[in-house]
């Protein structure tokens, strides 16, 4: 290049302005490992804090600046959301198929009626996934593999398994010959990954390095597990059911929320093991969703328990409260892991008390200056 | 629980980065972006110390942390009370055992033949579960694009047989790239030098399995002077995949207790009037 060609100015790019990358395009060819990436505006997670007292280093409890240690989740409402629905229709899946195996005519109305609901909830499950990814043009790739260490990878093909089986099991309930067998087999095959569809939700989260969800790995699938049946038995309650029917939902919804309320408990106190990371099920947003979630529950099995006429609109209200304080849960669990995952405490002192690596491996690492 | 297939590694590469030597130039935060073609991450004003790029983040891949200690080097004196710099180059781990890629459930996340951990941009679908399973808050996404990314370790420049951008421009070589062998025996010997100097502080934090169990051990490790939290490193990470039995087997007795308590109330209900 000539000496009065490089002395030229350079053009304007309608590009530049808004790439960031200050690249002029004429010049410079786009192809490093980072010019794939889209870009429109600065990143909004530069904004920071002003500080009531300055954190610095030194001290018992040091800290960088009181900055996240972690990645704050980029997931949105939808996913919580589908923690809420895909429950639901797991259970339904599970108590449909059970009731399909005891006695399919005399629960004819009960099948068909779980078996809906299990297909419009992996629908509409898989929808708001689908919602949340960041390329949502790109969904199938979740089933360009299996990875069995990724929960996440299991629950795709679980969902991408349920959804056709309880849809087939849904449209022909209710019929008989092949098409009645089809749906038999197909009820069966939702019934069975239900269990899964069900719980999985809890295993992907305790599978983060987010505090909060990986310290209550052992309670929190079973209180996924019990809201999902509190919340299929609540919405399932308020149909037309035979009298004998009804007693079997009533069963399963009471059985469910005395475990929602024992598992909370468990849930609890396996967060509260570290003071730090237990705190967001007390403070905050989430701590205000835990206890109303709570709240909402016990009001659910109180109201299922007393005595009298269970009419119509007594089954709404039941089902309703068990139904909220579900969902109300699950977004208690999602906005405690968001706070737990914004405190480097948490993870600083979960660590530090033997929860961290140690826990698993049972060796300790080298996380400090020699002695001496 | 491992998902790497080791047959395909064919050399271990990574970094060794040496704290004591780092003079916080930010001259590979530069390089990075120069290279890979990142966008800037605009411009704002920390007021921590004269860090102000915050973190690591999807169109950021090399981070200088900048820590004023109220507290003196190992055998050092200061003029005005006890006073030192902390400064540390932070970057992608490549972890031996690594959240992000047992995470990805659309096999984005690869292992290379440099042993490193690599995103395919064109498979990346965005789920963001990478992001909940880094334990060092590593990845990320960036809302305009979707994706996720982080450093590659110059995966385009190993294949052209030159070192990582980073590393090259580093001009007090804080920054070592290198097989993973030999840099944690360079690594070795510049603790005991600095032992000998009577800087007592310093250890090598995740040079091996041994090291850090819970990782299974960095392919970028680090040489520090001070506990991990002041430099922002998590004292015991752990890849979470570690963890994941407990909670599938508390699915299972969770599921098998839904299974129970469906058929007690389907079979306690068959015998009464319809």
């Amino acid at each position: 290049m000539s000496e009065a060609a490089m002395r030229e100015p350079v053009e304007a790019d309608p590009d530049r302005g808004t790439d960031r990358r200050n690249i002029d395009q004429a010049r410079g060819v786009l192809e490093g490992e980072g010019s794939l990436q889209k870009v429109r505006g600065p990143e909004h997670s530069a904004r920071e804090e002003v500080w009531t007292e300055e954190p610095t280093a030194g001290g018992d409890d040091p800290t960088y600046y009181d900055r996240p240690v972690l990645k704050e989740p980029v997931w949105i409402s939808a996913v919580p959301a589908y923690f809420w629905v895909g429950g639901a229709a797991g259970a339904a899946a599970t108590l449909g198929a059970v009731a399909q195996v005891a006695d399919r005519r005399g629960f004819e109305g009960l099948v068909r009626r779980a078996r809906w609901m299990a297909a419009v909830g992996a629908g509409v499950g898989g929808g708001l996934l689908v919602a949340d990814l960041g390329k949502p043009s790109r969904f199938l790739n979740m089933l360009r593999v299996f990875r069995p260490s990724s929960p996440m990878s299991v629950g795709s093909w679980v969902l991408a398994a349920v959804a056709p089986t309880a849809g087939i099991a849904a449209l022909t309930s209710g019929r008989e010959g092949v098409p009645g067998g089809l749906g038999d087999a197909g009820g069966l095959a939702a019934g069975v990954l239900g269990v899964p569809l069900a719980g999985y939700t809890a295993v992907l989260l305790s599978n983060t390095a987010v505090p909060v969800w990986q310290a209550t790995r052992r309670s929190l699938p079973a209180l996924f597990m019990s809201s999902g049946m509190t919340t299929a038995a609540g919405l399932l309650g308020m149909l037309d059911l035979t009298e004998r029917e009804e007693r079997v939902v009533r069963r399963f919804a009471v059985a469910g929320r005395v475990a929602d309320l024992v598992a909370a408990k468990a849930v609890e106190h396996d967060a509260d093991l570290v003071r730090t990371v237990g705190k967001p099920l007390h403070e905050g947003l989430s701590g205000t969703l835990w206890k109303a979630s709570e709240a909402l529950t016990a009001a659910s099995l109180v109201a299922s328990l007393l005595p009298g006429r269970r009419s119509r609109l007594r089954r709404v209200v039941e089902g309703t409260l068990g139904a909220g304080g579900s969902l109300a849960m699950r977004f208690a669990v999602f906005h405690a892991g968001k706070a737990s995952s914004r405190d480097p405490r948490a993870t600083f002192h979960q660590q530090r008390s033997g929860h961290g690596g140690l826990e698993a491996t049972g060796r300790e690492p080298v996380s400090a200056p020699p002695a001496g | 629980m491992s998902v790497r297939a080791p047959e395909t590694v064919r050399e271990r590469k990574g970094f060794f980065t040496d704290t004591t030597v780092c003079i916080g130039c930010k001259a590979c935060e530069v390089a990075c972006k120069e290279w890979n073609q990142l966008p800037d991450d605009g411009f704002v004003f920390t007021a921590m110390s004269y860090d102000n790029t915050g973190a690591l983040g999807a169109s950021t891949w090399r981070h200088v942390a900048f820590v004023e200690r109220p507290v003196a080097f190992g055998g050092q004196t200061t003029a005005d009370g006890d006073f030192s710099w902390l400064m540390m180059s932070d970057v992608c781990k490549h972890c031996q055992s690594a959240g992000c890629l047992e995470n990805c459930p659309t096999g984005a996340i690869v292992r290379t033949e440099f042993d490193s951990v690599y995103v395919q941009p064109d498979v990346c679908n965005g789920c963001g579960y990478c992001i909940a399973g880094c334990p060092f808050g590593v990845i990320g996404r960036r809302e305009d694009d979707g994706g996720a990314w982080k450093c590659t370790l110059c995966y385009d420049r190993l294949k052209g047989d030159m070192e990582p951008a980073c590393a090259k421009a580093c001009p007090t070589d804080s920054i070592q790239y290198g097989d993973l062998d030999d840099l944690r025996r360079r690594a070795e010997e510049r603790v005991a030098t600095l032992h000998t100097r009577g800087v007592r502080e310093a250890y090598l934090y995740g040079a091996s399995e041994q090291d850090q169990p819970g990782t299974g051990g960095l392919n970028a490790f680090f040489l520090l002077v001070d506990r991990p939290e002041v430099y922002n490193l998590p004292p015991d990470p752990v890849a979470p995949a570690k963890k994941a039995r407990e909670a599938w087997l508390s699915m299972a007795a969770a599921g098998l207790g839904m299974l129970v308590v469906a058929a007690g109330a389907v079979l306690s209900a068959r015998g009464g009037s319809r």
